[in-house]
């Protein structure tokens, strides 16, 4: 008899696999010794190139490869469309992808499509002692998780947040990656891509030491950008500040942006609100800076500095070796 | 144009929200409740693209009847109607229920080109719905939405993705999530919110109302099932207060970041 499968989704971001996946890949390596499943990493495209091997030894005992030229690039509904058909053959139990832009807006599309249980963003995945995934789905800013199962149908289907799970070299046997030339007849995407502005950020939630700028220090924005650089930190930001467009959101540090696993975090005018604390949560000492004495993000942080940031930055700046 | 529906969902203030670890499940008592942030923006594009291309401006919501008073603010807003799905068995519906039970009314109110959605809710906040949607719907979808450009039957709509953007085109109709703090939703209007509390009549369907199953709404439609809810975070912090003049704080700070390397 076949062994059940845990299917991760391996987005491709065009040249590398999304760094997400892998993680992923890691985890559901865990599950799958656990529960005697094996982990099959899916990716689409045009040509298979060598990403399979890396997918193989991040966790995946297998990989498939869904073959088109109309796969080169993402599109909700081709993508949709070769998923489903590929899942409706083989039913693994489990199909997680990474809760990234893409990946979020292909899953709620495909598990529509199939008519089963998906969950969001989740931060913990396990598996509960009757044999179903257990995950983690955090509400209200980051103050509850709700632990969600679904029984009713399968694939169970959940994204995952990024930066949760670290991603793992895991020794293999010899695993394959099997290629399927799908032969798509034409496109059914009813989206057309006219132009794509993208720049390469490493991902925030990967970095030793970040520097984070909110709307209290929006006006000095470029020296805390400086500052990071003399610190060798990372700068992250508020969402303001990216809603703003001062900031990418690649930057953004919250429930809605990156959770950071930093060592040390400084923050500058930063309040506090719910949706912003999930994105710092992980990380091992947090120091704030904020004029307001009664300001929330003191309760969340390990140094607390009531003081104008206008005022202590230049120093920091000068003390760190700024000309 | 025709209709621009906006599912709009009615949310507790995060803020207000507290966990109790006695009964494990969140206080809701004076907790204040209000139209989710990502709605009005939907809701003041809306208005926008309406002011620009004509059509009508229908506000969407499941929920208890209570959600009618925070309606009413997107009506005095400027919408021009508004609906709300109220039964008891819509109750405890996971994203996929929620979904079907939308898309049956947005089936009902037909004649329309656009339907907006915001980019996630401040509670449940899955982000889910928009491509459920849109998938039970049959229509085309762009997500994390933040301009878009009605010429015509064409839809022009700048999108973020990871690193950036897009700008993606299609025809209408369409269903866009929009992008949290794209805009500065207008007040609500105050003449118009005295007539709406006054004279306003707000559609309320109940499942019998909607071409639908029942038992594919509520708990019964739902394919995911909340195990238990536990308090997340619960990492405490030392809170310790750094004092002096911005030079000596300024200082411990450096010592913290040397420490660190
Ligand atoms: C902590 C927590 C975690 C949860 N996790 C999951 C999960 O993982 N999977 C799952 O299936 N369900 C989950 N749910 C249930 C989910 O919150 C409900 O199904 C809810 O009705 C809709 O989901 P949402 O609030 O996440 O909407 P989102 O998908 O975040 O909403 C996006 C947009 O859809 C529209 N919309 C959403 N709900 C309504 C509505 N009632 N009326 C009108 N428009 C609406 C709005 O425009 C909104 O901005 C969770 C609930 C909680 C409290
Ligand atoms: C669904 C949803 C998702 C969200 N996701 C995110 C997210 O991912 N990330 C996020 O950040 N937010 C998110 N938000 C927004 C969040 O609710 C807050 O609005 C946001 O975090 C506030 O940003 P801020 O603290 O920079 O600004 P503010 O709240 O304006 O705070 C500015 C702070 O700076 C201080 N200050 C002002 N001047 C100075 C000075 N000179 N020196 C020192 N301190 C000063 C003030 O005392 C204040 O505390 C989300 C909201 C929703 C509804």
């Amino acid at each position: 008899m076949n062994r059940k499968e845990i299917w991760v989704y391996l987005e491709r971001n065009p040249e590398e696999i999304e760094d997400v996946s892998l993680e992923i890949l890691g985890r559901a390596k865990e599950l799958g010794k656990k529960s005697d499943m094996s982990v099959v990493g899916v990716m689409l495209g045009k040509e298979p190139g060598n990403l399979g091997d890396i997918a193989l030894k991040h966790g995946a005992d297998k990989v498939i490869f869904l073959k088109d030229s109309l796969l080169e690039s993402y599109s909700t509904e081709d993508y949709t469309k070769a998923l489903f058909e590929i899942i409706n053959k083989r039913m693994p139990e489990i199909f997680l992808l990474g809760a990234t832009y893409q990946g979020r807006d292909l899953a709620g599309r495909l598990s529509a499509r199939l008519r089963t249980g998906l969950t969001a963003n989740v931060v913990s995945l396990d598996i509960d002692t009757d044999g179903y995934l257990l995950s983690g789905v955090p509400g209200y800013g980051s103050k509850v998780l709700a632990e969600i199962i679904c029984v009713r149908n399968k694939p169970q289907m959940s994204t995952v947040r990024p930066g949760i799970f670290s991603k793992k070299l895991i020794p293999i046997k010899a695993g394959i990656v099997e290629v399927l030339d799908l032969d798509l007849q034409g496109s059914v995407s009813r989206v057309r891509v006219v132009s794509r502005k993208v720049e390469k950020h490493p991902d925030l939630s990967r970095a030793e030491k970040v520097i984070i700028a909110g709307n209290g220090v929006e006006g000095n924005l470029d020296m805390v950008a400086k500052m990071a650089d003399i610190f060798g930190a990372r700068l992250g930001v508020s969402r303001p500040i990216a809603d703003k467009g001062k900031a990418s959101r690649e930057l953004q540090v919250g429930s809605t942006g990156y959770s950071l696993n930093a060592k040390l975090v400084l923050i500058f005018g930063v309040s506090g609100a719910e949706h912003f604390l999930p994105g710092i949560a992980n990380c091992q000492t947090v120091i704030s800076i904020n004029m307001d004495r009664e300001s929330d993000i003191f309760e969340y942080s390990d140094y607390c500095v009531v003081a104008d940031a206008s005022k202590i930055i230049p120093i920091l700046l000068r003390e760190g070796g700024d000309r | 144009m025709r209709n621009i529906i906006v599912c709009t969902k009615i949310v507790p203030k995060a803020e207000d929200m507290n966990f109790d670890p006695e009964t494990k499940t969140m206080k809701r008592s004076g907790v204040e409740n209000q139209i989710n942030e990502a709605d009005k923006n939907a809701i003041e594009l809306s208005l926008k693209i309406k002011e620009k291309n004509g059509g009508r401006v229908v506000l969407l919501s499941m929920g208890p009847p209570f959600f009618e008073q925070y309606l009413k603010i997107g009506i005095a807003m400027g919408a021009d109607d508004a609906i709300l799905l109220s039964d008891r068995l819509f109750a405890g519906a996971d994203t996929f229920a929620t979904s079907a039970t939308l898309a049956a009314a947005i089936r009902k109110i037909g004649d329309y080109d656009l339907v907006l959605c915001g980019e996630e809710t401040s509670d449940g906040g899955t982000g889910q719905v928009p491509s459920q949607l849109a998938e039970l719907l049959d229509l085309p979808q762009m997500l994390f939405v933040s301009e878009v450009d009605v010429d015509g039957n064409n839809l022009k709509a700048k999108r973020t993705i990871k690193g950036g953007y897009e700008i993606v085109e299609s025809g209408m109709p369409a269903i866009l999530s929009i992008e949290l703090g794209i805009n500065q939703p207008r007040f609500p209007d105050f003449k118009r919110k005295r007539w709406a509390d006054k004279e306003f009549s707000l559609t309320i369907w109940s499942a019998s109302s909607l071409e639908i199953k029942p038992e594919l709404t509520g708990t019964s439609g739902s394919y995911t099932i909340v195990k238990r809810l536990t308090e997340y975070f619960t990492h405490q912090r030392q809170r310790i207060s750094v004092e002096g003049t911005a030079e000596q704080q300024a200082n411990k700070i450096m010592e913290i970041l040397r420490e660190y390397g």
